[in-house]
């Protein structure tokens, strides 16, 4: 059966067996594609996938050491080596269920297990060009961050092809959820629900009420969930999480351990898992966790000097200082292009030698820190590097610092449940004098405050208020995404009613710096973004 | 370590032998500089290699289930993808054999099921429906008692009689295993998949019969 549709189209296959990269290579040219290129590994892979757009790239989960297909696939998807309409298919040995189950950023378009016959490809490869082509408008929205855009395309396609409508709806609360329209998600699974029960959509239901932070109603969700669904590992990351959010370590500690039993490879939980077993005061644990989540994720995007960090201080706390101080001394080399690596060097290397009784060597380190920290923009400083450099300051005396990065890092997370339960947790071991749960509510509480008083003035219409208010908290906090952005709301509806000038179009472009520089990933900036460019200056 | 996980880290291995056998196989057969003095011969082989390397998975799977740590992943799912996947898969195994295997499902007919265990079920049964039909597997899909019910039939022999008095119930299941003649794992498998589908009210099952269309062995998976 001739099939011009594969003749056109460019391959790549990645195995690390010649064997077998040649038998996918027959099973390619039986099915009469002609262009294939071959990849041993992953590097190769990428390497080739940055010169050339390939239409189907055929992997092996499997790739010896290196990275495995997964994260091939997510450094590819996150470097956009992969057109919209391209079509990534992951070959597996046995069944894929512990990759589809896994909680993971991009998912490949297919998986196959091996062995499969040409035939299988081409009809699989069939359905999956047809399923492209119909979802090309809603990945071409999705790529630029357009959610409105790319719900009302699946609204049609659920009209005009209701064949595939239970992908759509499953693809389209996944999206609002994206662009936290969580009502809708919500409607969308409570939808599915009344039709039949299903664990997806009960997970579903559990992250929109983690996500609106209804965490006790999250964990009564998960936990009957997981009564039903002993496997479903996402839903024990989850009420993990609502168990973090609420304080309650030990709680999720036990949550992560039945996770990390049932799928050991995830590395997001081990990560999870070894923070949290720190705080619980169990540093042989965390140092294991933290040993898994390292070789795991060796090869992967996701790894952090972060996570070195924390193996360090692990070992430090089981009196193993010499190697401590040598993982301590590798973050940099380890992480070259890292903005932040250099100061977690500089600060792990302090708490190590501080832990050591080298008060001499600390205070020596601190000077490392103090350079890492020229380099950087304090706006820019992670909530993970800012509580760092709070413990680095305590350690070593300088209650002042401690607590001026305390109030800022805090300030500038202010929404962010677990960071701030981990900021409270981390301060009943510091010695910080007057700063305590209270004390750490309350600049939360101040920014809240804030904030909503600035929403409430827009609302009222009373934009130059509301414009002096946010104008001075943003100000104040220029590494706080939402108060820079509620900043530059009020700016542009303002402009909205009463005509755009060039000053007031400056100052939001201003703030729209500063979000993207704080968190480029951050969806709200497209809407901000979008109706700043709707707007044509009268003066 | 205990015997049954020695018994799947054994399979994991064996499965990768396999693999390379499997592999080595159709390379040979895919190339047409080979000269086999029997091609027949050469694709047998390759239809016992894929039934071993499903009997494995299987074993895998069920070894998981015993262990509470088999993932179930259940949404819902157009059947005829599944069922034209399938055949396609088979058809070439099929052909050598000299055994036509078809289809027939509405093309809107969709349902509620674990994708890729219902393959592995499908593709066992169609291995076994292979080894008896004279000349014709077919698979069909319909609801019933709003039950979605996937058959496979052949026009062979049939299932032995003391088989057919067991199906249906779990426990008796095991017993099975020492009838002898078909194999008997994969009904095993395909029983306890059946059983992880389920709703508030019902839980799916298999039922083996003798004659329905074809006049051969039938197999059938209700889900609900």
């Amino acid at each position: 059966m001739a099939d011009a549709l594969f003749a056109q189209k460019k391959f790549l296959v990645v195995d690390d067996f010649a064997d077998m990269r040649s038998l996918l290579r027959g099973i390619l040219y039986a099915i009469e594609a002609q262009h294939v290129d071959l990849a041993a590994n992953g590097s190769e892979a990428l390497t080739r996938m940055s010169k050339k757009r390939y239409d189907v790239v055929l992997c092996d989960y499997n790739l010896g050491p290196g990275k495995d297909g997964q994260q091939l696939l997510e450094e590819a998807r996150h470097r956009e080596l992969l057109g919209i309409d391209s079509i990534f298919i992951m070959v597996t040995a046995e069944n894929a269920r512990e990759m589809v189950m896994a909680a993971v950023e991009y998912f490949p378009d297919s998986y196959l297990t091996k062995p499969f016959t040409a035939e299988l490809l081409r009809t699989r490869l069939r359905k999956l060009f047809d399923k492209k082509a119909n979802l090309s408008n809603v990945n071409r929205a999705l790529t630029t961050k357009n959610y409105a855009r790319a719900i009302s395309e699946l609204d049609q396609l659920m009209v005009t092809s209701p064949k595939y409508k239970a992908d759509y709806q499953k693809l389209k609360a996944d999206i609002c959820i994206r662009a936290m329209r969580y009502d809708k998600a919500l409607r969308i699974y409570q939808d599915v629900l009344s039709v039949r029960d299903l664990s997806w959509a009960h997970l579903g239901v559990g992250k929109v009420q983690f996500l609106q932070k209804k965490y006790a109603q999250a964990e009564s969700t998960l936990k009957e969930l997981i009564e039903h669904d002993r496997t479903l590992t996402e839903a024990y990351d989850y009420l993990a999480r609502a168990q973090l959010a609420q304080s309650r370590y030990s709680e999720a500690e036990k949550t992560l351990d039945d996770a990390t039993k049932i799928s050991p490879r995830g590395f997001q939980r081990q990560v999870m898992l070894a923070e949290v077993a720190t705080a619980n005061g169990e540093p042989e644990k965390a140092e294991t966790a933290y040993r898994k989540a390292i070789s795991v994720g060796k090869q992967s995007m996701k790894m952090q000097p972060a996570i070195h960090a924390g193996l360090a201080k692990a070992l430090a706390a089981n009196g193993r200082h010499t190697e401590a101080l040598e993982v301590a001394g590798r973050i940099s080399r380890n992480f070259p292009s890292h903005p932040q690596a250099q100061l977690y060097q500089a600060t792990t290397t302090v708490l190590v030698k501080s832990d050591e009784g080298d008060e001499e060597g600390a205070a020596k380190a601190l000077e490392g820190v103090e350079k890492a920290m020229k380099n950087l923009d304090p706006a820019s400083i992670s909530a993970n590097m800012g509580l760092e450099l709070v413990k680095t300051y305590a350690k070593l005396g300088h209650k002042d610092k401690a607590s001026e990065v305390l109030h800022t890092v805090v300030a500038n997370n202010h929404d962010d449940d677990i960071f701030i339960a981990e900021v409270k947790s981390a301060c009943t071991n510091l010695d910080l004098g007057e700063i305590d749960d209270a004390s750490i509510n309350n600049i939360q509480q101040n920014v809240v405050k804030t904030n909503n008083k600035g929403v409430q003035l827009i609302q009222q219409g009373q934009f130059d208020q509301a414009i002096e208010l946010l104008h001075q908290a943003a100000d104040g906090l220029p590494g706080n995404r939402t108060v820079n952005l509620n900043a530059a709301k009020a700016l542009i509806l303002k402009m909205q009613k009463q005509g755009a000038k060039h000053e007031e179009l400056q100052q939001v472009r201003a703030y729209v710096d500063r979000v993207r520089h704080n968190g480029p990933e951050d969806w709200r900036l497209i809407e901000v973004t979008n109706q700043l460019q709707k707007l044509v200056p009268t003066d | 370590m205990d015997f049954p996980d020695m018994l799947a880290s054994s399979i994991h291995d064996i499965k990768n032998s396999l693999g390379v056998v499997s592999n080595n196989l159709a390379i040979l057969i895919g190339d047409p500089e080979t000269k086999f003095s029997d091609p027949q011969r050469a694709c047998l082989l390759q239809h016992e290699v894929q039934r071993v390397n499903n009997n494995l998975i299987q074993l895998l799977n069920l070894y998981k289930l015993g262990e509470n740590a088999l993932m179930l992943d259940i949404c819902e799912h157009q059947v005829e993808d599944l069922l034209e996947e399938v055949v396609v898969n088979n058809e070439a195994i099929c052909k050598s054999l000299g055994v036509t295997l078809d289809y027939g499902c509405d093309p809107e007919l969709s349902g509620y099921f674990d994708l890729e265990l219902l393959r592995g079920v499908l593709e066992s049964t169609i291995g076994n429906a292979q080894r008896y039909a004279t000349s014709r597997i077919h698979l069909d899909a319909k609801y019933k008692d709003d039950y979605l019910v996937i058959q496979v039939e052949d026009d062979g022999a049939g299932f032995p009689p003391e088989l057919l008095k067991v199906t249906g119930i779990g426990h008796h299941m095991i017993q099975m295993l020492n009838v002898s003649g078909r194999t008997r794992l994969g009904l095993l498998f395909a029983e306890k998949i059946s059983r992880l589908h389920r709703t508030k009210e019902r839980t799916g099952f298999i039922r083996i019969e003798n004659g329905c269309t074809l006049g051969g062995g039938c197999f059938q998976i209700w889900l609900p």
